[in-house]
């Protein structure tokens, strides 16, 4: 789900650098205007690190593996400070993991966070009303999205040296692989918001 | 000889009386030599062989011009010979939007073997994640005694 190096148009790079600059710049915005921003910083630290973590954990979709990718969930549980926190994951990824590339750090930037504020706006929606419905479309939503995102890129940014229609026929079955990745976030999602909200409900909120 | 072949080996010389000269003979030359090729094995980091991924070559000097393209076999394995110029030729190996690139140098000098980037085993995995955790956890108490303190003050 990472775009590596060297295997995208530089002018989409920067397009993706100026996408992702735009959406972080706009989450800072909406962080600042909160009564204590720092209060969030530790729950947006610690889950930087299963967002970072989820990536290193290959699970088996024969005939191929999938990451998780949790963008949903970093929707629902951060707010707007999912954006910062999916950059710095993301940076991480790409230095420690070679997940990704620092050239198409803006681009994956807006793979998973746009993804991300789209959960964030299904469960203050949504949510609000009916939670689990909420949280099982942030969590499988999110995932399509990304998905539709990650192809989106690719196909837009095809290099002319490569057989496109190869390359579409590849994306179409790591889509296809993806699509188990759907339920399974959301339902991730709908656990943790359960569980969430019997325990700790102020953790949750809804804006 | 039975008729037919006879009829058969006729219409032959009949046909090599007709067409040009070198349809005449039938022998075939192999020009063998030994040359110099460089093999790949493309692997996700999992483990996983990339098969049927797309490899574009580049030539050394000219990074914007595929100089070949061929596919990966169903172990990631793909083998090409280079052209005559030395310096370093770029491989890249592609698929769905993942994959990455290789560079070997050709020539005298040249090394061996190389590799894109080793694949970070089990252990290192585990250590990174627990130093990326212990960065977060600093990160958060940092963030709470901070509070705390303007807590304290106001």
């Amino acid at each position: 789900m990472h775009l590596p190096d060297g295997f995208v148009p530089v002018g989409l790079a920067l397009a993706g650098y100026a996408g992702s600059g735009a959406l972080t710049a706009l989450a800072l915005a909406r962080l600042r205007r909160l009564p204590d921003p720092r209060a969030e910083v530790p729950r947006a630290a610690m889950l930087t690190t299963v967002f970072f973590a989820a990536s290193a954990l290959a699970i088996p979709v024969p005939p191929t593996t999938v990451h998780l990718m949790l963008a949903g969930l970093m929707g629902v549980l951060l707010g707007w400070f999912a954006m910062p926190a999916i950059l710095v994951g993301l940076f991480l990824q790409a230095v420690l993991f070679g997940h990704g590339g620092l050239t198409t750090l803006g681009l994956n930037g807006l793979v998973f966070g746009l993804p991300a504020v789209l959960a964030m706006a299904v469960w203050r929606g949504i949510g609000r009303r009916w939670p689990d419905l909420g949280a099982l479309v942030a969590g499988g939503g999110a995932v399509l999205l990304a998905l539709a995102l990650f192809a989106g890129i690719v196909l837009a940014g095809m290099p002319a040296a490569l057989d496109a229609g190869v390359e579409r026929a590849a994306l179409g079955v790591f889509v296809l692989a993806h699509l188990p990745l759907v339920l399974a976030e959301g339902l991730i999602v709908l656990v943790l918001v359960r569980v969430l909200r019997r325990i700790e409900p102020g953790l949750l909120r809804h804006g | 000889m039975s008729p037919c072949s006879r009829r058969l080996g006729a219409g032959v010389l009949a046909a090599g009386l007709i067409a040009p000269l070198p349809a005449l003979s039938h022998a075939a030359l192999i020009e063998a030599e030994a040359v110099q090729a460089i093999r790949l094995q493309a692997l996700y980091d999992t483990g996983e062989p990339m098969a049927g991924a797309q490899v574009v070559i580049f030539a050394p000097g000219a990074p914007a011009e595929a100089w070949g393209r061929g596919s990966t076999d169903a172990e990631g394995r793909f083998v090409f010979v280079p052209g005559p110029e030395e310096g370093r030729w770029t491989v890249q190996v592609r698929q769905a939007g993942h994959g990455a690139m290789a560079h070997v140098e050709t020539g005298a000098a040249a090394p061996v073997s190389v590799a894109s980037a080793a694949a970070p085993g089990w252990a290192d995995r585990a250590v990174t994640i627990a130093l990326v955790a212990w960065g977060a956890l600093g990160t958060a108490l940092f963030a709470m005694r901070g509070r705390r303190r303007s807590d304290a003050s106001s």
